[in-house]
């Protein structure tokens, strides 16, 4: 909302208050003042008139003039490019010093191609007026005032109607009553405790109406008419047209310029109907219409059932509190007027608004919602100004139709609760003071109880909480002293589940990963691929801004492929990523973790480097398992070979009993074509973080010898060495405390399809020292059972 | 017979003179002073000496063999010297070529914010709340205050799925779920750091962005302590100097409602770039739950008040690391990420 500082003058006495101090102060009360701005800027104007007129003799297009600057200044000779000089003519003058801050200059004694030119005359642009408001003539020329312009005058841009200041107000969404100068100058006058004049309209001799009203809908409470006959459409005066540009507004003519300026004032939207263009005299609000009608943006509109529209015997004149109609629309020669102040519902007003892409400052209000109860006072003003400014010659009575009840908002409230909410020590004196200056109405109960009345136009105020804002925001934060809640002692902290998520990260980060961090939605193409762990049903929005994140995603591997494309097209190379995030689908709700690994780990830079392979991918794994304190014989891990994301001889499912909770392995190398091999790990972190581990308890370090004995084995290609260990840990006894693999063989020293394995076996007993025959026993068992199991001849 | 010995003397010195290995230290050891070397053989010869003669016979000879041993040792000494020093010549490192790697990988500057605050509220005795991001209107709207037909709930403004269904846009229905899990009983203390999305899309705006949300419900809690909380936040995330200040503004879900800013950390309050020359910097939205709100949750109002706050995690982010533009926390550029390791 713009506030001009001259109209809020009008309305308010702002004797002394600078509009510095104005904006902190609403800012401080909720109004926030996004910005001033000046309609105009400059120093040292004065205005003159041209004397003499001479082609410059260097020159096609420029001119000297003598100006008559009045009896101060004398007459001045000025280098001038403007089309438009000519003798006689008044101009604004900026003399030498002149600070012009639109154009960025000062104006300075200047010696232009030879000649001595002593000023600049203006246009409006360069004192800063938005060209929007000027005519192609006055942007390409220099401004002709008015004949009557008193040579001379030095405080220009007073006479022009431009030294008026501009507030930018964010007007926030309670505070509707706000898109109103009148409601801000209440503001103002109770935030400085000035008088605040708001100007009761005149009443004339008002004849009878010839209109009825009515409205089929809820969504229109109130509705009512007031017709203005025998008007004179012209140019409205200056001090108008500068109201309106202060307020953003270009002025159109008298007639639609006094209609936006009272709802500036007021805040209430007005509609106005060509009165000889209406068929009939019963106005009905409705909301069963449908069909396409044509509006005053000359554009077609295809109505719903449910859109509001106002008839006039039947035939749809206005999309209510949207745009008017063509067919009913005033024009230069309207005499007759019929004006509409209603109270539609916001909600219905924005619904139609959002389908048909149309909006407004009318609807805006609406939306927003308006004081219901002063639209006899807002016809009365515009009839007023229709008399004054458009030679309105019959006034008629309003005919309105209200459903609304007499305003009986009563809010119960007291002074200790607005103290203990807002942890003050406010008297009572001062808070009925600060309501009273609100223009609610206090009627005290008991000395702490009271009942608030509030003002019609203070829609937003209902409860007790809401006065304890009032208090607050016009006595000042500054009120409030910072005291930490006294409350019973809580331990708060991390959850078992953040608590293990957190070290997961930081165990990752210390590893040399580095977090990412991708969006939620995903396209449908993406969320087809590397779906293992999850094949639950997405979500799909039903208003996407783009298909690329129109449905909630699966799972974050395709994400994580995506980055390290845009990683390798911007030259970087060797990644180590991993992300973790909840994923939601429709019967899925838990977090996953994905780790990417793509390149070569830089042992020492390039001069040793080793490419990443299912072996790095997999100890991550390992580590995080580890971490956890999961056993390895709590989980099996069985090759994933049947997915065509993943490399089929590579790649591992994790499963803990029936259930999937983790995928490690590389991507499938023919969609790894462009960024090269990638090996990835994903895990279901909500089942991962749920296995149940038992606590630690340490356990005594043998005191008696270990005995190391290596061994190794032929087997067929496809034995795996994990399957061999367990068989030979279960066959070696307690005294197996540990095996090692140090060397594996395949090759042209042994035959087709099978592979030697070799291991180191380390023996030891917790209460004794051991013999050879304990080893060789154990050693027996395992060679035999490997025999029986896998096969495995021993090699000597 | 003393005539030999000098010249076993002179002979043993010229030969030390030129050794240069250890085995021709040994060799001459072993050829002067092993028990078959001649000077050792004198030594057999001195009792067929008269008695006055082998006390001085067996003291020359004595220092000849000192004087040999002596000039061995330090020879020893010298060979050692020269090896230990050729050893470390060879050993000369170029210490400025590329090391071993134990890189440490750096955190999201997302996740960095919303640790540190995690971290910062915990110390406060506060848990952290998490809940899902597809949400029923129920809970992100209508239990925070926002009817049905408010411009909030606007199609245009959120993600929906289907009439009840959407993508949270806050994560303030985490607040909801954990009220009414508090069946009306108090305290409750907690944050909710989260995920929300919103049809928008600018240099400060993404489609997805992150919020932290805190909220306080027990007997007696008013705005001091919402001042108090905050700035202990700001204290703890931006330094001990920070001041806050509260300023009116509006949200459904609180009454009275405040924008708070902090002194600017980068000016500390004299007007910059960052702060806009205010000295100020808006970031937090806050304000002591709505009685509608306590209410529909399940909190009897005439025993209960509580505060609430919430933090845009990129925004702050953006203000600590200077970050430009919020797209950068979503391309994961590996040149951008690595700049947060040290966090």
């Amino acid at each position: 909302m713009l506030a001009s500082y001259n109209l809020l003058k009008n309305i308010v006495d702002l004797d002394g208050i600078s509009p510095k101090e104005i904006a902190d102060k609403l800012t401080f009360a909720g109004l926030e003042v996004e910005g001033i701005e000046y309609l105009a800027q400059a120093s040292n104007l004065v205005i003159g008139q041209i004397l003499e007129v001479q082609n410059h003799p260097d020159s096609n297009h420029l001119h000297i003039l003598k100006v008559d600057e009045g009896e101060k200044y004398g007459v001045e000779q000025i280098v001038c490019g403007a089309p438009n000089v000519r003798v006689g003519l008044k101009v604004i003058v900026a003399r030498p010093g002149a600070k012009l801050p639109a154009k960025d200059i000062v104006i300075c004694k200047s010696t232009i191609r030879g000649v001595e030119s002593n000023g600049m005359c203006c246009a409006l642009n360069e004192l800063g007026v938005d060209k929007l408001y000027l005519t192609e003539a006055q942007i390409n020329g220099i401004e002709e005032l008015n004949d009557d312009a008193p040579v001379g005058e030095e405080n220009v841009l007073a006479y022009l109607g431009l030294d008026d200041v501009v507030f930018d107000i964010n007007v926030l969404a309670n505070r509707s009553d706000c898109l109103a100068l009148y409601s801000i100058a209440k503001e103002l006058g109770s935030l400085f405790n000035r008088k605040v004049n708001i100007p009761t309209p005149i009443k004339y001799d008002e004849v009878d109406s010839e209109f009825i009203t009515s409205s089929d809908t809820e969504d229109c409470p109130q509705f009512s008419i007031k017709a203005v006959k025998g008007v004179v459409t012209k140019p409205s005066p200056l001090w108008l047209q500068r109201a309106l540009m202060a307020e953003g507004i270009r002025s159109i003519n008298n007639i639609v310029d006094i209609g936006n300026y009272v709802m500036l004032l007021t805040g209430q939207p007005l509609h106005m109907y060509d009165m000889k263009k209406l068929k009939g005299n019963k106005f009905v609000v409705k909301n069963n219409f449908e069909g396409d009608l044509v509006a005053l943006d000359e554009k077609s509109y295809h109505i719903e059932n449910g859109d509001l529209v106002v008839t006039n015997n039947d035939v749809p004149v206005c999309l209510a509190g949207t745009m008017g109609l063509l067919n009913v629309a005033i024009d230069d020669h309207t005499i007759d007027i019929a004006i509409e102040a209603a109270n539609f519902k916001g909600s219905t007003v924005r619904k139609t608004g959002n389908r048909l892409g149309l909006s407004s400052e009318s609807s805006a209000r609406f939306q927003k919602g308006i004081n219901p109860y002063q639209d006899e006072f807002v016809l009365d003003l515009t009839a007023q100004l229709l008399v004054e400014l458009a030679e309105a010659k019959v006034v008629c009575k309003t005919v309105r139709y209200s459903t609304l009840d007499e305003n009986d908002t009563k809010i119960e409230c007291s002074i200790s609760y607005i103290n203990s909410r807002l942890g003050t020590t406010f008297t009572k004196e001062e808070i009925v003071n600060v309501l009273t200056r609100l223009n609610i109405k206090v009627c005290d109960v008991d000395g702490d109880n009271f009942l608030a009345f509030p003002p019609d136009y203070r829609i937003d105020l209902k409860c007790d909480a809401d006065l304890s804002e009032e208090v607050i925001r016009y006595i000042g934060f500054g009120a409030i002293k910072s005291i930490l809640p006294e409350m019973p002692t809580t331990t708060g902290g991390y959850t078992s589940f953040q608590q293990k998520r957190l070290n997961l990260r930081n165990l990752l980060i210390n590893q040399g990963f580095n977090e990412v961090l991708t969006y939620a939605l995903v396209s449908p193409k993406l969320n087809d691929s590397f779906v293992v762990l999850n094949n639950d049903e997405p979500y799909v929005i039903l208003n996407p801004m783009t298909v690329e994140h129109s449905i909630t995603r699966r799972g974050l591997v395709a994400s994580m492929l995506e980055v390290i494309e845009y990683n390798i097209a911007h030259q970087q190379k060797d990644l180590a990523f991993f992300e973790v995030s909840g994923i939601d689908t429709k019967t899925q709700v838990y977090q996953e973790l994905c780790v990417c690994l793509n390149g070569s780990k830089n042992i020492r830079g390039l001069l040793e480097k080793k490419p990443y392979d299912f072996y790095d991918i997999h100890g991550v794994m390992e580590a995080i398992f580890n971490m956890l304190g999961i056993d390895k014989n709590r989980y099996k891990e069985v090759r994933l070979e049947d997915s065509k994301y993943y490399h089929p001889g590579r790649t591992t499912k994790i499963m803990m009993g029936k259930d999937i909770i983790g995928v490690c392995g590389q991507v499938h190398p023919t969609l790894s074509k462009d960024i090269g091999d990638t090996y990835i790990l994903n895990l279901n972190l909500t089942k991962l973080f749920d296995v149940r581990v038992s606590s630690t308890k340490m356990s005594p370090v043998s005191i008696y010898p270990s005995v190391i004995r290596d061994l190794a084995f032929v087997v067929n290609k496809n034995v795996l060495a994990g399957d061999m260990i367990r068989t030979m840990k279960k066959n070696g006894k307690s005294i197996v405390k540990d095996i090692q693999i140090f060397d594996v063989y395949q090759g042209e020293f042994l035959a087709k399809d099978t592979k030697s394995i070799a291991f180191t076996i380390t023996y030891q007993d917790d209460n004794k020292t051991l013999v050879d025959n304990d080893i060789s026993q154990a050693e027996q068992s395992i060679i035999s059972a490997l025999l029986k199991e896998f096969n495995a001849v021993l090699r000597s | 017979m003393k005539e030999r010995l000098n010249q076993i003397h002179d002979e043993a010195l010229q030969e030390i003179d030129n050794i240069n290995s250890m085995d021709g230290l040994q060799v001459v050891r072993n050829t002067y002073l092993s028990k078959k070397s001649e000077l050792m053989q004198f030594m057999g010869k001195m009792k067929d000496l008269k008695n006055e003669e082998r006390a001085a016979f067996g003291q020359f000879i004595n220092s000849i063999k000192n004087e040999i041993s002596e000039k061995l040792e330090h020879k020893r000494k010298a060979l050692e010297e020269a090896k230990l020093k050729e050893k470390l010549e060879k050993e000369v490192v170029d210490f400025t070529l590329p090391s071993f790697s134990y890189q440490k990988g750096s955190k999201h500057p997302f996740q960095i914010i919303v640790d540190q605050v995690s971290e910062i509220f915990i110390g406060m005795g506060y848990d952290i709340a998490e809940g899902p991001e597809v949400e029923l209107d129920f809970f992100n709207f209508e239990l925070l205050n926002v009817p049905k037909d408010h411009p909030a709930r606007d199609m245009q403004d959120s993600f929906y799925i289907d009439e009840t269904h959407l993508m949270r846009s806050q994560t303030s229905p985490v607040q909801a779920h954990v009220m009414l899990k508090a069946e009306g009983k108090g305290p409750i203390k907690i944050i909710s750091p989260g995920k929300v999305y919103r049809r928008d899309d600018d240099a400060t705006h993404s489609h997805q962005f992150g919020q932290i949300e805190g909220l306080v419900i027990d007997k007696n809690i008013n705005m001091g302590n919402l001042l108090s909380t905050l700035e202990l936040f700001a204290k703890s995330m931006f330094g001990e100097k920070r001041e806050v200040r509260m300023r009116s503004s509006y949200f459904p879900f609180t009454e009275p409602s405040v924008e708070a800013d902090i002194s600017c950390f980068e000016c500390g309050g004299k007007g910059c770039k960052l702060c806009k020359g205010t000295g100020w910097i808006e970031i937090l939205g806050a304000g002591m739950v709505h009685p509608h709100v306590l209410e529909m949750c399940g909190f009897d109002t005439k025993e209960y008040q509580g505060f609430a706050f919430g933090v845009g995690i990129e925004r702050v982010a953006m203000l600590k690391y200077g970050i430009d533009h919020i797209r950068k926390f979503y391309t994961n550029d590996k040149r951008f990420l690595t700049q947060f390791v040290k966090e």
